[in-house]
Formats: C-alpha cells, sequence, structure tokens
C-alpha cells in the first residue's frame, strides 16, 4: 500500500485519527471516500473504499450503496 | 459428576422431601440444571420494552453465556449469541441503538439487525472483501430460539423444547383474558434486586402463600391466609392466587384504568404464578408485573422487575406508589431466600419436608425441576 506522503495527505491522515477518536463516522466514511478518490493504485483505492463503506453500513450512511457499487465494479464485493 | 438422589423429591408431597442441598451449593450440580432445566426450557431472559425503538441492542449474559437482545428492522425482537462468527469477539459491550449494521470492534465484520453476515472487510486480502472460503451465507449470527408473551422476552437455547404456545398451553388458556397489549410503566416501573441466593429460592418462596402472613404481615390487614387458594398445574406451572386483591387509589380516589373485557372473577382476584423455570408473574385487574430471575451465580440471583398497565398513559404519582408497594413486598423476602441459602450449608438437611396442606406449589416446583434433571440424565451422553 502506498504510504501517504504529501502535506495533503498528512493533513488527511490527521483527521483520519481525529475523526476514529471522536467516533465520528460520517466524518469517516467522508475521510476514507476522499483517501480512496486520491489513491495512485487500484489496490489502495479499494481499501480505502472498503474503510468508507464498513463505517458507512455501521451508521445507515445514504453513502453506503455508492461505495457498495464502487467496490462490486473492481470486483471486490458481492454483486 | 456426582449425581444427587432425587427419588425423595419425586414422592407424592406427605412423603416428600425437597431437593437435596447440592442443588443449592454444588457447582457441578447448578452446571447440569444450567442445561437441564433452564436452557431446554423456555426460559425468560428479558423483557420487549428493554429494546423499546428498532435499532435497540442490550447485550445480557445469561449463565454465562453472552446474548445480545435486539428489535431488529421490522421491528420483531430477536435475541442472538453476542459474538462474531470469525474469531468469537463480542460484538455489543454495553445497551445501545444500532443505526444500520452491527459491526465487530475487532476486524469490522458487519451483521444485519436480523443476524445476517453482510460484509467481510479485507477477508480476501486487503481491500478485497471476498473470498471463495468464506460463505457469508452461513455464518450470520447465532441466533437463539426466542418467543414474546406478556412482552417477556422467553428463550429456548437448547432448540429442543416444545414452541412456546404448546409448552405453555395451559397457562395462556388460563390467563387468555390478559393476552392484549401490556404497557409497560417505563423507568419508575422497573427496577432490580441483588440477592445472594440460588434461583431456585426465589422461585420456592413466590408460590406459595403460607409465609405471607410471617414475612408480609401488611398484607394481613386485607388479604388473609385464608382468601388465598393454590394454583397446582403438575408439571408445567405453579403458584398461588387471592380472592380479595384491592386496587391502589389516589388521593382523590382514582385507580389504574382496568384491561379491558375481564370478566368478574378478576374484580377482586389475583394471580402469582411461576412459568417454571425463571419468570415468577402477577395479574390483576389494573396491572401486571413479570420478575425475571437471572441467575448470575450459584448463590447469587438478580430479580428484574418489570410492571405494565392496560394504557400507556398512567398517572405517574400512583404509579411511582404501585412500584414501591411491590418493591417493598420484595424486598420482604430477601432475608428468607437468603436464610434458605445458608441453611442449605447444613450438612445434615435432608431438603427439608413440605406441609401437604399449603406447600403443594412449593413441592410441584421441586418435582418438576427433578423431572427436568432426570429427562436430562437420561439422554446417553453421546448424543447430549
Amino acid at each position: 500500500m502506498k504510504v501517504l506522503e504529501t502535506a495533503h495527505d498528512r493533513a488527511l491522515d490527521a483527521a483520519l485519527i481525529a475523526a476514529h477518536e471522536a467516533g465520528d463516522h460520517a466524518a469517516l466514511v467522508t475521510l476514507y471516500t476522499r483517501a480512496a478518490d486520491r489513491a495512485c493504485d487500484l489496490n489502495t483505492a479499494c481499501f480505502q473504499l472498503t474503510q468508507a463503506y464498513v463505517f458507512a453500513l455501521e451508521c445507515d450512511d445514504a453513502r453506503a450503496p455508492g461505495l457498495r457499487a464502487r467496490l462490486v465494479a473492481h470486483g471486490r464485493e458481492t454483486p | 459428576m456426582h449425581r444427587s438422589d432425587l427419588h425423595a423429591v419425586r414422592r407424592p408431597i406427605a412423603s416428600a422431601n425437597g431437593l437435596p442441598n447440592g442443588h443449592y451449593t454444588d457447582p457441578a450440580l447448578f452446571d447440569e440444571e444450567r442445561h437441564a432445566v433452564l436452557f431446554d426450557n423456555w426460559a425468560g431472559l428479558g423483557v420487549g420494552a428493554d429494546v423499546r425503538e428498532v435499532g435497540d441492542a442490550v447485550p445480557v449474559t445469561f449463565l454465562g453465556m453472552p446474548l445480545l437482545m435486539i428489535r431488529d428492522r421490522s421491528g420483531d425482537v430477536r435475541v442472538f449469541q453476542n459474538i462474531c462468527r470469525h474469531r468469537g469477539m463480542i460484538l455489543v459491550d454495553a445497551p445501545r441503538k444500532i443505526e444500520g449494521a452491527i459491526r465487530c470492534p475487532y476486524h469490522s465484520w458487519c451483521y444485519s439487525t436480523e443476524g445476517k453476515l453482510v460484509s467481510t472487510p479485507h477477508v480476501g486480502g486487503p481491500g478485497q472483501n471476498t473470498h471463495e472460503g468464506i460463505d457469508r451465507a452461513l455464518l450470520g449470527l447465532i441466533e437463539v430460539r426466542s418467543h414474546i408473551w406478556m412482552d417477556i422476552v422467553w428463550i429456548n437455547v437448547s432448540g429442543t423444547a416444545a414452541p412456546f404456545e404448546q409448552a405453555n398451553a395451559d397457562l395462556l388458556a388460563r390467563w387468555s383474558e390478559f393476552d392484549k397489549p401490556l404497557h409497560h410503566g417505563g423507568a419508575d416501573s422497573r427496577f432490580a434486586l441483588e440477592v445472594n441466593c440460588n434461583w431456585k429460592l426465589a422461585v420456592e418462596n413466590y408460590c406459595e402463600s403460607y409465609h405471607l402472613p410471617w414475612v408480609h404481615p401488611g398484607l394481613n390487614t386485607y388479604s388473609r391466609l385464608e382468601d388465598h387458594y393454590h394454583i397446582e398445574a403438575a408439571g408445567l406451572y405453579s403458584g398461588q392466587g387471592t380472592l380479595v386483591y384491592r386496587q391502589l387509589k389516589g388521593e382523590d380516589d382514582q385507580t389504574f384504568p382496568d384491561f379491558e373485557g375481564l370478566s368478574d372473577k378478576w374484580d377482586t382476584a389475583a394471580e402469582y404464578i411461576t412459568a417454571y423455570p425463571n419468570v415468577l408473574l402477577g395479574v390483576h385487574r389494573d396491572h401486571t408485573f413479570a420478575i425475571i430471575l437471572r441467575p448470575e451465580a450459584l448463590d447469587k440471583t438478580v430479580e428484574h422487575v418489570h410492571i405494565y398497565y392496560a394504557h400507556s398513559a398512567t398517572d405517574a404519582d400512583l404509579r411511582a406508589r404501585n412500584t414501591a408497594q411491590w418493591k417493598e413486598v420484595f424486598e420482604e423476602d430477601i432475608f428468607v431466600v437468603e436464610g434458605m441459602q445458608r441453611g442449605r450449608h447444613a450438612s445434615g438437611f435432608d431438603g427439608g419436608r413440605f406441609s401437604p396442606a399449603m406447600d403443594g406449589p412449593t413441592h410441584l416446583f421441586h418435582a418438576w425441576v427433578a423431572s427436568q434433571l432426570e429427562r436430562h440424565r437420561d439422554v446417553p451422553l453421546a448424543a447430549e
């Protein structure tokens, strides 16, 4: 997995840690989706999408079906 | 394992003895009863009011087994083993609302409120959420057979009991007039009492009216011993009834509303029955209650008390008085059940004798427990 490197990435990393500490699921969905969108390779993107999807599932976030669809499209989730 | 001699328990009441001491003091016999008496039958676990809204989830440890009561998306109460099918991690460790899925805090496998395994993140490697070796359809939460009656969540852990309506057909028929919506009085109508005794002693005391004039002298003023009758359904349930129930009245003589459609009998009658094994029930024209006995250890039990009314909106002050009144009565019983528990360490005690005239309902409970143990002992070990 590609390590987060840029200033933007470091800021995102810090925001993710803060969201985890706060138990802010909606923010986790947003931040992991953002990390997926910035990923340089498919595996990293799908890792981040999975993280976003799980937290969306847990809090019944409306973004869950869309995240799932992206994983399915990449063959990473059951259709 | 030492097997107690239950022969004397099953004799007719006039010559019977109670269950031997070991059934109150021996961890091996406690474990035997756990399976034979409490897991093989329909035991009370909690109440529907514990999980009032969709998504409400309450973890309950029942005889050491971690369970989860939850109200699913369809509004039905379900009971699951409170563990993830992955590594057996506890899923929910405190009462809370499940907004979407139940996410295991360990590796985040997710389950729907109906128990279906819906997500297995990274199970096939980072970002790969499926694997041919993991069939989600076979890995849902382990559901415990459950049934709701009188808002009580009854469970049959072994899954071997007859259907609830069949196993309790006689009691359901007896109290069919109360088979209608019961409204939990809310936070002021629930309390719990911790008692240092084996759970069966609470049942034994509840079943009979013999002790009332001595332990509850306050009841003598209007409810004398001779106003009570035995309720004896051998092998099913037992308890006592009174013919002189008097409604609680407020300062301006207001009362709780009656349940609709009750027959005249209930104008002054009330009944108190133990639904074997561990639920103590009471019904009156204007309220019911349930005491669910949760054994925490061989010699420790928590009595979870819930009071119900005919309507959802009742007078709060009157409700508080009713709760206080029952709490006082149930607390008066504590020294008795704890005293009997200490008494069971007297090595020469033979289980005691029963008053043939007054202890019939209690003897029926002893005999039923003995019958359940004998049934369990008759099962070949290989099949257990």
